[in-house]
């Protein structure tokens, strides 16, 4: 059979229609929405990224409740500590603005602890420019306290110099004359 | 019939203009809802919610101050619960890195710097130089070997510069756990798809600072955009200060620098 000049024609050009349409096809159905918006990926894997709920809040947002423990937490060194390091995530706690659950309060050896995290002079990579820290038991012992004792006997854990200071002015005790 | 004045300050053009943002600002919080109440909390990354987000004219740095790092893991810790990362993965650590007298480097890093450092180091025999702590997290290369190397398009660097995962379409090849050259990425053992830091992207976009630098009671992780000259980053790197990255010579160009790194961090 021989076809004529115009008929081959056609069916070229017609298979390539069919193999590009097919291919333009193919090629939607198997690309996700919005791939390829800014580049070789899926645009709205942005905004959903974007969209992930938070779970930590800020330590603004503990004090809209916490007015008492605020006051004392913004006057003291302690300032710059995150809330919810110690008692845990603000979502934990509340949900829509209302309470939905308990954060933990560190109690006794456990708040000995966690002042250790930060500040133990064993540690040396702890400039003096940046924390105080403290080598235990000695610093119990330096002080003429019992061994026993826990940072937050002396120290109030948001404010750790508050009842220091409140001491040095009530007896007019000094580092030096001790 | 008396006709009212219109208000001195705005002519009709500026009124229509007026009305158009408030309409496009409002529409933008209702498309957006942001999760909870974080819209109650005050922003802390200046310009992000009262603007509408341009996400092709954004510049973000995130600085670690190594001189300043005391090891106490808060930033791990917050990092973890943040987003419920499985136990043995870390998106952020903290390594402690000793250095002896004859130039010997220990590096040691247990648990990711989750339980804090509580104790030094007993196993080392020489006379200790120099210890430091050292954050790490991921860098947001501009050159992101993980990105190249991405076989169905997963991950990606959004026009903001962000390095993030799509985890819809990640198949969990791990390609990019292999390129990447800071190891800060790892298959999450439940979802099956690469996890990485995203420098808190969700609350970035929220206008609060990611979870790593909220927590950390030292300042010594800083992040903030280029783009608000009054940004302590914007600030940091406009002075004078040497500012180092991480494996330079890999021309990976990372949004992430380090203040006070030995020559010996990798």
């Amino acid at each position: 059979m021989k076809l004529s000049y115009r008929l081959r024609l056609l069916i070229v050009l017609i298979s390539l229609g069919v193999l590009t349409g097919g291919g333009l096809l193919l090629k939607h159905l198997l690309l996700p929405d919005s791939f390829g918006v800014y580049g070789p990926y899926r645009a709205n894997a942005i905004a959903e990224a974007a969209l992930v709920p938070i779970r930590h809040g800020t330590n603004a947002s503990c004090f809209k409740c916490h007015a008492y423990e605020a006051g004392i937490h913004k006057t003291g060194r302690h300032q710059t500590i995150s809330c919810e390091f110690c008692h845990g995530t603000y979502m934990d706690h509340v949900e829509n603005g209302r309470k939905i659950g308990t954060l933990p309060v560190k109690r006794e050896k456990q708040i000995t602890t966690l002042c250790l995290r930060c500040h133990n002079t064993e540690i040396k990579a702890r400039s003096e420019l940046v924390i105080k820290t403290v080598a235990m038991p000695n610093h119990l012992a330096d002080q003429n306290v019992k061994l026993t004792h826990n940072c937050n006997q002396c120290h109030h854990v948001h404010a750790p110099l508050k009842y220091i200071i409140r001491a040095k002015q009530m007896t007019r005790w000094t580092e030096a004359g001790r | 019939m008396k006709i009212l004045d219109p208000s001195p300050k705005m002519n009709r053009r500026s009124f229509v203009k007026n009305v158009l943002n408030g309409t496009i600002a409002g529409s933008l919080y209702l498309v957006w809802p942001m999760g909870g109440d974080s819209l109650e909390i005050p922003e802390q990354i200046p310009g992000i919610r009262d603007t509408a987000y341009d996400i092709h004219n954004q510049a973000f740095v995130f600085i670690v101050d190594i001189t300043r790092c005391i090891g106490c893991g808060s930033c791990c810790v917050a990092d973890k619960r943040e987003y419920n990362v499985p136990d043995g993965n870390y998106r952020t650590w903290v390594e402690r890195y000793v250095k002896g007298f004859s130039d010997q480097i220990y590096v040691d890093c247990p648990n990711g710097g989750l339980d804090g450092y509580q104790h030094p180091r007993t196993d080392i025999d020489e006379d200790i130089r120099d210890t430091f702590f050292v954050p790490k997290l991921c860098n947001m290369c501009r050159e992101a070997p993980c990105v190249q190397v991405c076989p169905v398009g997963a991950t990606f660097i959004s026009p903001d510069g962000f390095v993030l995962v799509d985890e819809k379409r990640c198949v969990g090849c791990a390609y990019c756990i292999q390129a990447c050259p800071y190891s800060v990425r790892f298959l999450n053992p439940v979802t099956r798809v690469v996890e990485k830091c995203t420098w808190c992207y969700h609350r970035v976009r929220k206008g609060l600072l990611p979870a790593c630098v909220e927590v950390c009671p030292t300042g010594a992780r800083k992040f903030g955009s280029m783009r608000d000259d009054t940004s302590e980053v914007y600030n940091i790197l406009k002075g004078p200060g040497v500012l180092t990255v991480l494996k330079k010579e890999m021309g990976t160009w990372p949004a992430l620098y380090y203040k006070g790194a030995r020559r010996e961090v990798v």
